[in-house]
């Protein structure tokens, strides 16, 4: 047990940092750092410099692009890319549906689109909830019947986030109606967003923004070689997606990023005795989320979460369910720093957030940006199911 | 940045388990002292025995030359066992002693001879490492040579305690002194008038030695409080597989199934903190700003499994005859010892604003 890096590992770092926050355009980095939201174009563009250098992919198995790197060296390496504020990869792309393709599709499916899926040529979106399946996810109802060499997919997904920019989206769709449990009959489908009968359909979330869809299947015709896997084994694979997933939204670094960007924040604003950073009652916050922040950092890295042999490990179920706690309780803090600033919010239509106003940006973006992230313990597996998880997975208890 | 032990570490913590496991309170017998414990020398010449006593402090100094990592896991095996002891205190005084090059009484200490404790709490007065009401008087560092007047209280295990470490007002400021043989006139009360003193560490370096020792102390409790909170949960969790009402097991209720999902990620993160502790201070032993985040997150984690723990066994969770109750008194007392999460987090508030983000890989 000990706390020094290696050499090597120092080593690693410094390259990380180096590379991040030279290789990543800075005004891309800024408005990533401002938050609000995404551009899709840097989100691409910066996805596609990690690429070339071998960082989009670094957990993928290595014949597909993936590094050997340790779960310290993955740590670093998110940990540097969160800090300098460079958009992560895709994650419906490297952390959804590229291990998923890699781990269970055939070699056709593989040479067809993981490469792509690398560099974001395909923007995947997820297509798994629907109206009447949440946290009940095995009760989907989107229906694919084979007619020929060709599955019909009729129905609804719903949340999809990021659709709007959506080349492709990976479906779990209803292949069994009579299998005789639920969970058997699905199948993780691949379908273009182009293919006559699919329709985006906006939803506006209480931030004002457009970051989710509906999105209706009519007749959709997809050809047979693009179902993963075994026909009625979807739901094996959602299972290894999620626990994936659950990692990959547990991001200590950009939660460590905001909890520093607040500091500046509270800096900037006046009381009648100095600035709210001298304040005992917010200094007090900033002390006690750095403590809690650090343990969830530490126990992130020492349990080594992720997917192992397919299954996902129940202890990522405390990341998630804590880096969302912690994701909010820092977005609750700056909303708080804003205080009346934050009453108006600022226009969106200028990158800068200046808006004209003598307020600072980051106040105009406080209180939609708080408001957003609420979504943080509901997506990804709410965070009552994550405890579900952890009460029967890890604890033995089962009702 | 490593968290796994090496087998040196493992065996050094069997060892720890299994004289925890001679030495523990059967709580279930119904005839263990309730609240504080006394000092129990069967136990402590078996931590002798064990090397627990000297483990972190150099060889040339009478220690045994390993490092607060080793405190932290023969630590966490007493509190997994429900062993109530001075073990941090022990170390606590130990580390000043280092610090004073007392070798030989850091060797007594070390083989379980002497039992020194430190006597840090004043009557009426909330938890302080920079001053004190007792005022030292003298000069020079020869073997009595100071005389110290005031009141030491509550001073934990002082009725058995050989000797005691005494922060105390001298002219120039803070020193830290040791007393042989101090009078305990009540319940912990310890009662300095004009009681003969040795200078050990003039103030000087007595702020940043004292901090020290209390990192160590710190590392120490953080440990044992992860061992008892490992045991609360798993009491807790077997419980609620076993307990039936209502015709079913409890576990049958997701209001308590959920509860007990919060109190394992609260746990987790208590160990990986105390874990950090220990490893933070063997490369730097006055990273106060760690330990400080360590005793925050170990308070926080205590206080809601313990809680917790009592509240999800119902009416016997109360009782003296089960050893959940018993748990939750002893973290609640850690929550009090060495500075309670209060202290430490205005601590760190007070340096917020000196750095941009906490990091822990150095
Ligand atoms: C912003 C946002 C983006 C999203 N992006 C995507 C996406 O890209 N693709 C996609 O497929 N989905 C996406 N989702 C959907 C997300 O996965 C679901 O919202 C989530 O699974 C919860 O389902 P639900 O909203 O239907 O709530 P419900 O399942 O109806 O849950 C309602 C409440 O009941 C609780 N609950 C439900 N079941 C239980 C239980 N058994 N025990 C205890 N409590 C329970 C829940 O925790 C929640 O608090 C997104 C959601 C949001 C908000």
């Amino acid at each position: 047990m000990h706390r020094t890096l290696s050499e090597e590992d120092a080593a690693f770092q410094q390259r990380m940092r180096d590379f991040f926050t030279t290789e990543v355009p800075q005004d891309i980095r800024d408005r990533w750092r401002a938050g609000g939201e995404v551009e899709a174009q840097d989100v691409r563009v910066t996805q596609r410099i990690l690429n070339a250098a071998g960082l989009a992919v670094p957990s993928w198995p290595r014949e597909f692009g993936g590094q050997d790197w340790t779960n310290l060296q993955l740590h670093i390496y998110l940990q540097e890319m969160q800090s300098a504020s460079v958009p992560p990869p895709l994650a419906f792309n490297v952390n959804m549906v590229g291990p998923v393709i890699a781990a269970f599709a055939s070699r056709e499916l593989k040479e067809r689109f993981l490469s792509p899926t690398a560099n974001l040529d395909i923007w995947w979106a997820q297509g798994f909830s629907e109206p009447e399946a949440g946290s009940d996810l095995a009760s989907l109802r989107t229906s694919a019947v084979l007619e020929g060499d060709e599955w019909v997919v009729n129905g609804q997904k719903t949340w999809t986030t990021l659709g709007q920019h959506a080349d492709w989206i990976f479906a779990l769709v209803r292949t069994d109606p009579d299998a005789p449990k639920k969970q058997m009959g699905i199948s993780f489908l691949l379908i273009d967003m182009a293919t006559p009968g699919v329709t985006v359909r906006p939803i506006q979330l209480i931030d004002r923004g457009h970051e989710v869809n509906e999105i209706f299947f009519d007749n959709v015709r997809v050809p047979v070689d693009q179902l993963v896997g075994e026909v009625n084994k979807g739901w094996d694979y959602a299972k290894f997606l999620l626990g994936n997933e659950r990692v990959s939204v547990a991001p200590v670094g950009s939660i460590k990023r905001k909890l520093a960007d607040a500091k500046g924040f509270a800096r900037s604003v006046a009381t009648d005795d100095g600035t709210l950073l001298d304040d005992v009652h917010i200094a007090t916050r900033f002390a006690e989320l750095e403590a809690q922040v650090m343990a969830l950092e530490l126990t992130a890295l020492r349990v080594a979460a992720g997917s192992k042999d397919g299954k996902p490990d129940p202890a990522s179920s405390i990341l998630k369910l804590r880096g969302s706690q912690l994701q909010q309780d820092v977005l609750e803090l700056v909303v708080d720093l804003a205080g009346p600033s934050g009453l108006l919010w600022d226009a969106g239509d200028t990158r800068d957030g200046t808006d004209g106003s003598g307020r600072e940006a980051w106040t105009g973006k406080a209180a939609p940006t708080y408001l957003n992230f609420r979504k943080a313990s509901i997506y990804g597996g709410s965070n009552e199911v994550q405890r579900q998880i952890i009460s029967s997975g890890i604890l033995g208890l089962r009702g | 940045m490593d968290f796994t032990i090496d087998s040196e570490q493992r065996a050094l913590r069997d060892a720890a388990a299994d004289l925890a496991e001679r030495h523990a309170p059967d709580y279930g017998s119904g005839d263990v002292t309730v609240g504080p414990a006394e000092h129990d020398a069967g136990l402590w010449a078996a931590l002798a025995g064990l090397g627990g006593l000297g483990l972190p402090f150099p060889e040339a100094a009478g220690g045994f030359g390993a490092s607060p990592v080793e405190v932290s896991l023969v630590a966490g095996e007493l509190g997994r066992a429900g062993i109530r002891s001075a073990y941090g205190e022990a170390l606590v005084a130990a580390s000043l002693l280092v610090d004073a090059d007392q070798t030989d009484l850091v060797g007594a200490v070390a083989d379980g001879a002497a039992l020194v404790i430190p006597a840090l709490a004043e009557p009426g007065r909330a938890w302080s490492l920079a001053a004190s009401t007792v005022a030292a008087e003298g000069s020079g560092t020869g073997p009595d040579a100071w005389t110290l007047t005031g009141i030491k209280e509550p001073v934990q295990f002082a009725a058995a305690a050989s000797h005691i470490v005494v922060p105390a007002q001298a002219p120039d400021g803070l020193a830290v002194l040791l007393v042989s043989g101090p009078k305990v006139t009540a319940n912990g009360r310890v009662e300095l008038a004009g009681a003969a003193a040795t200078l050990l560490i003039g103030p000087d370096t007595a702020a940043s030695a004292l901090a020290r020792a209390v990192n160590l102390g710190i590392v120490a409790l953080a440990g044992e409080a992860v061992g008892a909170m490992d045991t609360a949960m798993t009491m807790t969790v077997d419980y609620l597989k076993t307990r039936k009402q209502f015709g079913v097991p409890l576990m049958t209720f997701q209001t308590l199934t959920q509860r007990a999902a919060d109190m394992y990620v609260s746990l987790e993160l208590a160990r990986s903190s105390a874990q950090f502790a220990a490893m933070a201070i063997t490369d730097d032993p006055d990273d106060s700003a760690s330990i400080s985040r360590a005793k925050v997150v170990i308070g926080q984690s205590g206080r809601h499994i313990g809680q917790e723990a009592i509240q999800l066994h119902g009416g016997i969770g109360m009782t003296a005859e089960y050893a959940v109750g018993h748990l939750m008194t002893r973290l609640t007392a850690i929550e009090h010892t060495f500075g309670d999460t209060r202290q430490h987090l205005a601590a760190l508030a007070a340096h917020v604003g000196d750095h941009e983000s906490v990091d822990v890989l150095a």
